[in-house]
């Protein structure tokens, strides 16, 4: 008979070789179901790889995606080590996307391209912030589940994006486009290395992690989330406000996915649309998990990602793969990383049954 | 007439850190009360488990009626007709006494028919007394009531084997006396009981065979009639271990915490503290008896500022504590010890350096301008550890790793290294072995002797008539009666924990 039995404790190692050997059965699973549909798994996978990491520009590219994630990763940690379920960080980063979009359409004029970008950069974190604390006051005032609150505000963000978008900052030359007017230059992340896309987001990103990885084991505040983390009950005996180490968590998860929101309409898009890549918002929850909440695994996890992702979307143009072939080879993946957690806190055992 | 229903033979369960059971052989004879007498840790409950299928043993083999078993689950164990009745019990409160009672029985359909399972449950009345109400809702029903409801479900089910893991825990020595009546009723019925203990005078009054357990193996197997008190305790104790120690009186007529017309209520809204009154004087020990459940967490639990005061006030060294914040109640010089170690008193996945500077982490030296000083910390600990005699080999790992006794040394040394002016210490040597109980009784003393005061709540009524230079009990959210140690005996302070008027 076989059974789980839960492990004491965790050798080092497993961290390291269980999602290794979960990715490999992901591919593989995903590999069989590619050939099912009568491509050669091989051809998918080396495509991926090499539209991934195969030239220095393609790993730029690879960057490009990864900075959202790693923004929007690292601020989820914070929350997420407190059993805080943030699933909002789309929202969050539509708002931040917003927030600073209005500066770069409406207020640009006089303003240099530094204090420009300053005011971006702040302006995305305010947005994100506040979209992040609605649902925190409602939890901490009324006892509102943070995940369906979270997950509800990021439909009304998408609404908000795309009323402004059809609506009042429609660009008027845009032939009906759901787009808004380009940004004046001054309102233009600066790219890192000629000819890519790589702008400073990137060095945002590694900032924030720096930041998080401190807060979280070097601070005060840091003991507090973990103690939260594992007992709340414990927390309130030692006198830890639970409330206000919540507040800031998500304040502070929420300002990073705004700066993600903005670092790509500022960096990437260069105007404001409806499509902004939201989608990193629900992608980095998964990022999150696997990285065993630790920043700087993030790191890692998000260039994987981004990687699969701006691989997967160069595979359509290059091999006429449909891009729905790397979704699920994608969240095969995924799916077998996050399953494959389960033996970090439990051991398979063989019991002979009838003995 | 010696029937053997249940026998185990060389039952062995590692643990990855400890060995649980040890080549574990008894019997259990058809129509016996068999105690499993031992300490905690003993392996009593990891014995009962494996028969009621939660765990599977690393060896060994078990019987039921002569017959070779695995039991892999709970439900095999159903089956078979053995019955549990845990110490904490597995009842869904919402839900009605009938409904809790047929739970996860398939033959009463799926509209309940009502009728079939009353008439079972008067044939089940009429058998052994066991009569409950089944139509109000459990969380109505008294620890006594719900004790019986465990009862009759298992019961209900057929089972002829009953294991009652420390039943009496929860009760008052009047509804202790009732389940005793229930249980020799069973008994000559024909039905086999497995009685976890290691109160003695328990194992006196009702078992028939005696088998002590100590450090997961057993020790001895023996008819009642042919043991006393006193082998058993040396039995379970091993050596016997002379631990006097002297309390000094000191106490002044000086009141360092004053509650008047304290209201509080639970998290569902009903009243938990009903006006309660009372004066501790600065320098005493002044012991909290009750059944657990009749307000004394609760009472405790709001001097430490963790539960809101709905009325009443809280006066400490002349300071109002009402509605406090926890840290502002504790730089006071208020220092708590929780009841249960695992829910409040430690964050159990994190590491013991973690759980150590819990109370003073923000203060300089662990901390300087928001930035911990994981150096400072790791050597706090290990001077703790080194003085309270915690057996700590690694610091950093997570302290749920840590003996009970060893985790509750830890609490309770971080709570009085903090140095405080009142130490409440609620249920401090619960489940503990005899040396630490010894170790905490003897620290407790201590400290009562440098003039702090200690407020003690237990339900081991010896441990509080042993300790305490007051008594006070409490009932149903009232504090019923108060006295001083000397003139108190344990059977006016039973019936005052059962509501009797003082």
């Amino acid at each position: 008979m076989l059974y789980f039995e839960k492990r004491q404790s965790v050798p080092r190692y497993f961290k390291v070789i269980i999602p290794i050997i979960s990715l490999l059965i992901g591919l593989i699973i995903g590999a069989i179901a590619v050939a099912i549909v009568g491509i050669n798994p091989l051809d998918v996978y080396g495509g991926i790889l090499s539209n991934a990491f195969g030239s220095w520009y393609a790993f730029s590219e690879t960057l490009v995606a990864a900075t959202p994630l790693i923004l929007i990763t690292a601020g989820l940690i914070v929350v997420f080590r407190m059993n805080v379920w943030n699933i909002g960080a789309y929202g969050q980063y539509i708002m931040g996307a917003i927030f600073s979009s209005y500066f770069a359409l409406f207020a640009s004029h006089g303003l240099s391209k530094p204090v420009m970008l300053a005011v971006m950069v702040i302006s995305s974190m305010v947005g994100g912030a506040i979209w992040a604390l609605i649902p925190t006051l409602l939890k901490i005032f009324w006892e509102v589940n943070e995940v369906i609150t979270t997950l509800l505000l990021n439909y009304i963000a998408l609404y908000t994006l795309k009323f402004l978008m059809y609506g009042p900052w429609k660009n008027p030359e845009s032939y009906g486009f759901p787009l808004s007017k380009t940004f004046p230059q001054t309102a233009i992340l600066p790219v890192l290395f000629k000819g890519t896309r790589l702008t400073v987001g990137i060095i945002f990103a590694l900032i924030a992690v720096l930041i998080v990885w401190f807060l979280i084991k070097k601070s005060k505040f840091g003991y507090e989330v973990r103690i939260i983390g594992d007992n709340p009950l414990a927390a309130k005996y030692a006198g830890i406000s639970v409330n206000r180490n919540i507040i800031i968590g998500m304040a502070i998860n929420g300002a990073l996915a705004g700066l993600a929101g903005m670092t790509e309409v500022s960096g990437i898009v260069h105007y404001l649309q409806v499509k902004i890549g939201a989608d990193y918002g629900y992608t980095a929850i998964i990022v999150a998990w696997i990285s065993y909440l630790d920043p700087l695994v993030t790191i890692l996890a998000s260039i994987l990602f981004g990687g699969l992702a701006s691989g997967g979307y160069s595979l359509q143009i290059t091999m006429r793969v449909s891009y729905g072939i790397v979704g699920l080879i994608e969240s095969i993946t995924l799916f077998s990383l996050v399953g494959a957690q389960i033996f970090l806190n439990y051991k398979l055992r063989w019991k002979n049954g009838s003995s | 007439m010696e029937e053997i229903v249940l026998e185990t033979r060389n039952i062995t369960k590692i643990f990855p850190e400890t060995i649980a059971n040890k080549n574990i052989s008894f019997k259990l004879k058809k129509g016996e009360i068999h105690a499993l007498l031992g300490e905690n840790g003993a392996g009593k409950t990891t014995l009962m488990n494996i028969l009621y299928g939660i765990y599977m043993p690393t060896n060994g083999e078990i019987f039921i009626n002569g017959q070779k078993v695995t039991i892999k689950s709970p439900l095999d164990a159903i089956k078979l007709g053995i019955g549990m009745i845990h110490q904490h019990f597995m009842l869904v409160e919402t839900l009605t006494v009938l409904e809790n009672i047929i739970l996860g029985l398939k033959e009463y359909g799926f509209v309940i028919n009502k009728r079939a399972v009353k008439e079972k449950l008067k044939e089940i009345e009429h058998l052994y007394s066991l009569k409950v109400e089944p139509n109000v809702k459990v969380w109505q029903t008294t620890v006594g009531e719900q004790q019986k409801i465990e009862i009759i479900k298992v019961l209900f089910r057929g089972a002829n084997i009953l294991i009652l893991d420390e039943p009496t825990a929860v009760l008052t020595p009047q509804e202790t006396q009732g389940l005793f009546k229930i249980l020799k009723k069973m008994k000559d019925d024909g039905k086999s009981i497995i009685f976890i203990t290691h109160k003695l005078e328990e194992v006196m009054q009702i078992a028939d065979t005696i088998t002590v357990l100590r450090k997961g193996e057993v020790i001895k197997t023996l008819p009642k009639d042919k043991t006393t008190k006193s082998e058993l305790a040396q039995l379970m104790v091993g050596e016997t271990q002379a631990c006097d120690f002297l309390r000094k009186r000191k106490e002044t007529n000086e009141t360092i915490l004053s509650i008047k017309g304290l209201i509080v209520y639970s998290d569902k809204g009903t009243k938990s503290l009903k006006g309660v009154d009372l004066d501790v004087k600065k320098g005493e020990i002044l012991g909290i008896a009750g059944i657990s459940g009749n307000g004394q967490k609760e009472l405790v639990q709001t001097i430490a500022g963790l539960k809101k005061v709905a009325e009443g006030k809280i006066i400490f060294s002349g300071v109002d504590i009402t509605n406090k914040h926890p840290r502002f109640i504790s730089r006071l010089g208020i220092n708590y010890i929780p009841a249960d170690r695992l829910a409040m008193g430690v964050a159990p996945n994190l590491s013991s350096i973690d759980n150590a500077i819990m109370r003073r982490y923000y203060r300089f030296p662990l901390s300087k301008r928001g930035i911990m000083n994981h150096t400072k910390a790791l050597a706090y600990t290990r001077m703790m550890a080194k003085a309270y005699k915690i057996k700590l080999d690694n610091p950093f790992a997570p302290i749920k790793l840590l003996s009970g006794g060893n985790m509750q040394k830890l609490i309770l040394a971080r709570e009085i290294l903090e140095n405080p002016k009142l130490l409440i210490a609620s249920y401090p040597t619960r489940g503990l072995d005899i040396a630490s109980t010894q170790f905490f009784r003897q620290k407790l003393i201590e400290i009562a002797n440098k003039g702090k005061t200690i407020i003690l709540v237990s339900e081991d009524l010896d441990e509080i008539l042993s300790l305490s230079d007051r008594i006070a009990v409490m009932y149903e959210g009232r504090i019923v009666g108060i006295m001083d140690a000397e003139e108190a005996d344990k059977n006016t302070i039973g019936l005052m924990m059962a509501g009797a008027k003082a």
